[in-house]
C-alpha cells in the first residue's frame, strides 16, 4: 500500500554475521566507554537516591537571577534551574538532617513567596528513604535480570538465556552511560525505565531466539552463521517495525508527555534503539560461543 | 464466519461490549458519586490529583530510654531499700549498667528487681549490674507505639478537617499518610509534630539549692520555661495528672490572659486534680508539655469541679492547635518525617492534559503507520488497538487501582508495544503467502507459529514489570500496573480480536490474495 511497505524490509538477505565482529568491536569499546564514564562520572542521582529537597514553582518575572540572588545566601547548595520554560524553576537542595531538612521547605518558601505565583510541588526525601530508595532500585534490576535467565532457560537452552543476560547487560550500561555523560537526573521514574529497558531488550532477543530455535529443527544440516543470518532476517521486519512504533509512541510521550515524564522517555528512547540493535548483533553473535550441535539436534 | 468459532466470538464480544461499557465512567465522569456503576472509575494519583505524601517514622528509640529511666529509677529505689551504694550509672541504647559500691547483695537486688520486670536480660559482673531490653520486649514496645500512633494520627488529622486522607502503617515503625488535596502541609506537619504529652506537676519552690546547683534530687525533676528557657523549676517528677485523662478541650478567650485553652477532666482526672490542689493550696503547680512548662499559676484554692484553662502567650491558632493536640491525645513517642512530597492541583491537571495528549496523539501516529505499512491489515490492528486502550482503562477502573503519571507513561509506551503481538502476526502471514499457502490457511498458519513467540516474548516483559511491582513505591508502582494491564490486554486484542477482525474481513470480501 502506497509503497511504503519497501521501508519494512521483506525478505532480506543480508550477511549480519559477517559483520558481526565490527559490531561486537563497537559494543565493546561503548560499554567501556560507558563503565568508564559510570565509575568516574557517575550518575546524576536525584533527590530520590541522594536525599535533600526539591521545590518547583511558577515565578511572576521569569528572573531565575532573581530568585538565585535571594537564595544563594541563605542556603550553601542551592542550585537552580529553568525547568521547561522560563518562568517554571526548579530549586534543589542538599541534604541536612531530617529535621533541618523539612523547614527548608518552609524557609525556601517564605524567602520567595513574593516573587512566585504557584507552588507547583515540593519534595523532601530524608537520608534513610534515599538509601533504602536506591537500595531496593538495585534489588528489583537484580532479581528482574535473574528471573528473567531463568524462565529463558526454561523455555530455551541455557545458552539462549545466557545471550539475551548478555545482550541485556549491555543495553542496561549502554543507556545507564548515556544518562552519565548527558547528567540526566536519575530518579525513581528511571529505574522504572531501566527495568522496561530490561522487559524491552529480552522480548526482542526472545523473538530471534523462537526463530533460531525453530530453524533449528527445519535446517538440521545447515552451518550455524548461516542459520543465524536466515533467523534474523526472518524476523529483521518485525524488529523493525515493533521498535517504530514503540519510538513512535516514545516520542509523543517526550514531546509532550510534560517535563516531569521527559527523563524517563528518554532513557527509554535510548533503551530501545540500543535494544534492537543489540537483539541482532550481541545476542544472536554470543550464541556462536557453545555448540547447539551435534548433541543438542533432536 | 465458519472459519472463526462462535464461542470465541461471543468472549471477543463480551470483553470489548464490557471494555467499553466500564471505561465509560472513568472517561466521561470526574466527580465521586455512590452510583456502583460509575464507581468503577480510575483513581487518580496524588500526582496526578494534587495532595501530599508524608511517611513518617515513629522514634522508639525515645522509648526505650524512657523504659531504662524507668528501670534505673527501681533499681536506685531497691538498692536504697538494701542500703548499698550506687556509684554510677550509664545508658547505652539499650542496655543500662549500674556500679555499685560492692557486690555483696546483687543477687538480691536482682531478686526484687525481676518481681517486676520479665521482658530483660541481667548480666552480673563483680560489682557491676548490668540490664538489657531483650528484642521481644522492644518488638513490643515497638508494635504498641506504632498502633497507638497510628490511631492518635488518625484523630488529629481527622481534627484538621482533611477530606479522604489515607492513613496507614508502612514496615516496622513507619506510618504512610496520603492527604489528597492538601497542597501545602504545613498545618498538618505541625500537628504531627508535637507528641503533644501534657502533665501536671507540683512545682517545688523551697529547694533552691538544688534548683541553682542545676541537679535535682531523686524524684524530682529540673524543667525549662517554654517562653524562656533560662527560667527553670524544680518540679516532682511524678505528675499528679496526665493529659490522658482530659475528655475535653477547646480554645477559648480570656480578656485577661488572652487566647488559652479551656479542659475538662474524666472523673478520675478530677479527683487527682481536686486532691492535688486541695492539699497544695499557696502553692504552685506546673503545666508541663512535651517536657516544657507552659504555665506554673499558684493554686488559689482547691479546684474541684475537674476544669480549668491553660493560659500561655497564644495566638489565637496556636491555642486552637492545642486544643486540637489535647483532644486527640498524646503520641507515645515523637514522629519524624522521613519523607514528602506535595504536588499542586495545577501541575497535576497539567500532567493529565500532557498525558491525554501524549497518548492521542501517539496512538495516531502509530495507526497511521501500521496502516501505511499493513493496509486493511493496519486497518484492522489500529481498531484493535484502540479497542486495546478501551480494555486497559476499563480494568484500571473495574479493579480500583490508582493511576500515576508513570502509570500514565505506562500507557503510552504500552500503545507502541501492543502493536507488537500484530506485527508478529502479520509478518508470519506475509512469510506464509510467500510460500504461495492459500490465503485463508495462511492466516491460520501466521496466528498458530506467532503464538508461542507472542507468550514468551510477552512473559518476559511481564516479569521486568511485576518485578517493577514489588519492588516499586507509589508512583512506580502505578507504571508496572498498567505497563501489566497493556500486555494483558495487548495479548488478548491481538490473539483474539484482530484475529477476528482478519476473519471478518475475509468472509466479506472473498478475497483470494491479499497485498500485505
Amino acid at each position: 500500500m502506497f509503497g511504503l511497505n519497501k521501508i519494512i524490509p521483506t525478505n532480506s538477505n543480508y550477511d549480519f554475521m559477517k559483520l558481526k565482529n565490527y559490531f561486537i568491536y563497537l559494543s565493546i569499546f561503548l560499554i567501556v566507554i560507558s563503565v568508564f564514564l559510570l565509575s568516574f562520572r557517575g550518575l546524576n542521582l536525584g533527590i530520590d537516591f541522594k536525599g535533600g529537597t526539591l521545590v518547583e514553582v511558577t515565578t511572576k518575572t521569569s528572573d531565575i537571577g532573581e530568585l538565585r540572588s535571594v537564595l544563594s545566601p541563605q542556603f550553601n547548595d542551592v542550585s537552580l534551574q529553568e525547568f521547561g520554560n522560563s518562568q517554571t524553576i526548579i530549586i534543589r537542595l542538599q541534604n541536612n538532617s531530617n529535621e533541618e531538612s523539612i523547614e527548608t521547605i518552609n524557609k525556601v518558601k517564605d524567602l520567595i513567596n513574593d516573587k512566585v505565583e504557584e507552588f507547583r510541588r515540593s519534595e523532601f526525601v530524608g537520608p534513610t528513604i534515599s538509601s533504602e530508595l536506591l537500595w531496593k532500585g538495585l534489588q528489583a534490576i537484580s532479581f528482574a535480570l535473574i528471573a528473567i535467565l531463568f524462565y529463558i532457560w526454561l523455555r530455551f537452552e541455557w545458552q539462549f538465556g545466557f545471550g539475551a543476560v548478555v545482550a541485556l547487560t549491555h543495553d542496561v550500561l549502554f543507556t545507564l552511560g548515556v544518562l552519565s555523560l548527558l547528567k540526566i537526573d536519575f530518579s525513581l521514574a528511571s529505574i522504572a525505565a531501566i527495568l522496561t529497558i530490561c522487559g524491552y531488550s529480552i522480548n526482542d532477543s526472545v523473538v530471534v531466539y523462537d526463530r533460531i530455535r525453530e530453524n533449528l529443527r527445519k535446517y538440521k544440516k545447515l552451518d550455524m552463521k548461516e542459520l543465524f543470518n536466515i533467523s534474523i532476517n526472518n524476523t529483521l521486519s518485525r524488529t523493525v517495525m515493533t521498535s517504530l512504533t514503540t519510538l513512535i509512541a516514545l516520542f509523543s510521550l517526550y514531546f509532550l508527555g510534560g517535563e516531569v515524564i521527559r527523563p524517563f522517555a528518554f532513557a527509554m528512547v535510548i533503551g530501545v534503539i540500543v535494544g534492537t540493535y543489540s537483539s541482532i548483533f550481541i545476542a544472536v553473535p554470543t550464541l556462536l560461543l557453545f555448540q547447539f550441535r551435534p548433541q543438542d539436534d533432536e | 464466519m465458519k472459519n472463526y468459532p462462535l464461542w470465541k466470538s461471543l468472549i471477543v464480544f463480551l470483553v470489548i461490549f464490557s471494555g467499553i461499557i466500564f471505561s465509560i465512567p472513568s472517561i466521561l465522569y470526574q466527580e465521586d458519586t455512590e452510583n456502583w456503576f460509575l464507581e468503577n472509575k480510575i483513581n487518580l494519583g496524588l500526582d496526578l490529583q494534587g495532595g501530599s505524601y508524608l511517611l513518617l517514622e515513629v522514634q522508639s528509640d525515645v522509648l526505650f530510654k524512657e523504659e531504662l529511666e524507668n528501670i534505673s529509677d527501681s533499681i536506685r529505689l531497691i538498692s536504697r531499700n538494701f542500703q548499698i551504694n550506687l556509684t554510677d550509672i550509664n545508658i547505652q541504647d539499650d542496655q543500662i549498667s549500674f556500679r555499685f559500691m560492692n557486690s555483696l547483695k546483687l543477687e538480691d537486688i536482682r531478686k526484687e528487681f525481676m518481681k517486676n520486670y520479665n521482658n530483660v536480660n541481667i548480666v552480673i559482673n563483680n560489682n557491676i549490674l548490668k540490664v538489657i531490653i531483650n528484642d521481644n520486649f522492644k518488638k513490643s514496645i515497638r508494635e504498641s507505639a506504632l498502633k497507638q500512633s497510628l490511631e492518635i494520627v488518625r484523630k488529629r488529622i481527622d481534627e484538621s478537617g482533611t477530606k479522604e486522607p489515607l492513613i496507614q502503617r508502612s514496615g516496622k515503625n513507619r506510618i504512610l499518610l496520603q492527604l489528597p488535596g492538601v497542597k501545602d502541609p504545613e498545618r498538618i506537619k505541625e500537628l504531627l509534630g508535637k507528641t503533644a504529652k501534657l502533665t501536671f506537676h507540683m512545682v517545688d519552690d523551697e529547694d533552691q539549692t538544688s534548683l541553682h546547683s542545676n541537679k535535682a534530687p531523686f524524684g524530682k525533676l529540673i524543667v525549662s520555661d517554654f517562653y524562656d528557657s533560662t527560667t527553670k523549676y524544680l518540679v516532682e517528677k511524678k505528675s499528679r495528672v496526665g493529659g490522658e485523662n482530659l475528655i475535653d478541650a477547646k480554645g477559648s478567650f480570656d480578656p485577661q490572659q488572652g487566647h488559652a485553652v479551656s479542659f475538662r477532666f474524666d472523673t478520675t482526672g478530677a479527683q487527682k486534680f481536686g486532691k492535688a490542689t486541695s492539699e497544695n493550696v499557696g502553692k504552685r503547680f506546673a503545666v508541663i508539655l512535651d517536657g516544657v512548662v507552659i504555665t506554673a499559676p499558684v493554686i488559689n484554692s482547691a479546684i474541684t469541679g475537674g476544669s480549668g484553662i491553660i493560659t500561655g502567650n497564644f495566638t489565637s491558632q496556636e491555642a486552637a492547635d492545642l486544643a486540637v493536640l489535647l483532644r486527640a491525645g498524646a503520641l507515645p513517642a515523637p514522629l519524624e518525617i522521613i519523607e514528602e512530597r506535595s504536588v499542586g492541583a495545577s501541575l497535576g491537571s497539567d500532567s493529565i492534559d500532557a498525558g491525554k495528549i501524549a497518548s492521542i496523539i501517539g496512538m495516531i501516529f502509530v495507526c497511521i503507520f501500521m496502516i501505511l505499512i499493513y493496509g486493511i491489515f493496519g486497518l484492522l490492528a489500529s481498531i484493535s488497538l484502540i479497542i486495546n486502550l478501551f480494555i486497559i482503562i476499563a480494568l484500571l477502573g473495574i479493579i480500583g487501582a490508582t493511576l500515576t503519571l508513570p502509570g500514565i507513561a505506562g500507557i503510552v509506551l504500552t500503545i507502541g508495544i501492543a502493536v507488537d503481538a500484530n506485527v508478529l502476526i502479520f509478518e508470519r502471514i506475509k512469510e506464509e503467502f510467500s510460500k504461495k499457502t492459500k490465503t485463508l490457511s495462511a492466516i491460520k498458519n501466521g496466528f498458530d507459529k506467532a503464538m508461542s513467540t507472542i507468550l514468551d516474548a510477552n512473559i518476559t516483559t511481564l516479569i521486568a514489570s511485576l518485578l517493577l511491582f514489588v519492588f516499586g513505591s507509589g508512583p512506580i508502582k502505578g507504571f508496572s500496573i498498567t505497563l501489566s494491564l497493556g500486555i494483558f490486554a495487548s495479548m488478548f486484542s491481538a490473539i483474539m480480536f484482530t484475529n477476528f477482525l482478519v476473519y471478518l474481513w475475509f468472509s466479506f470480501s472473498k478475497k483470494k490474495e491479499i497485498n500485505l
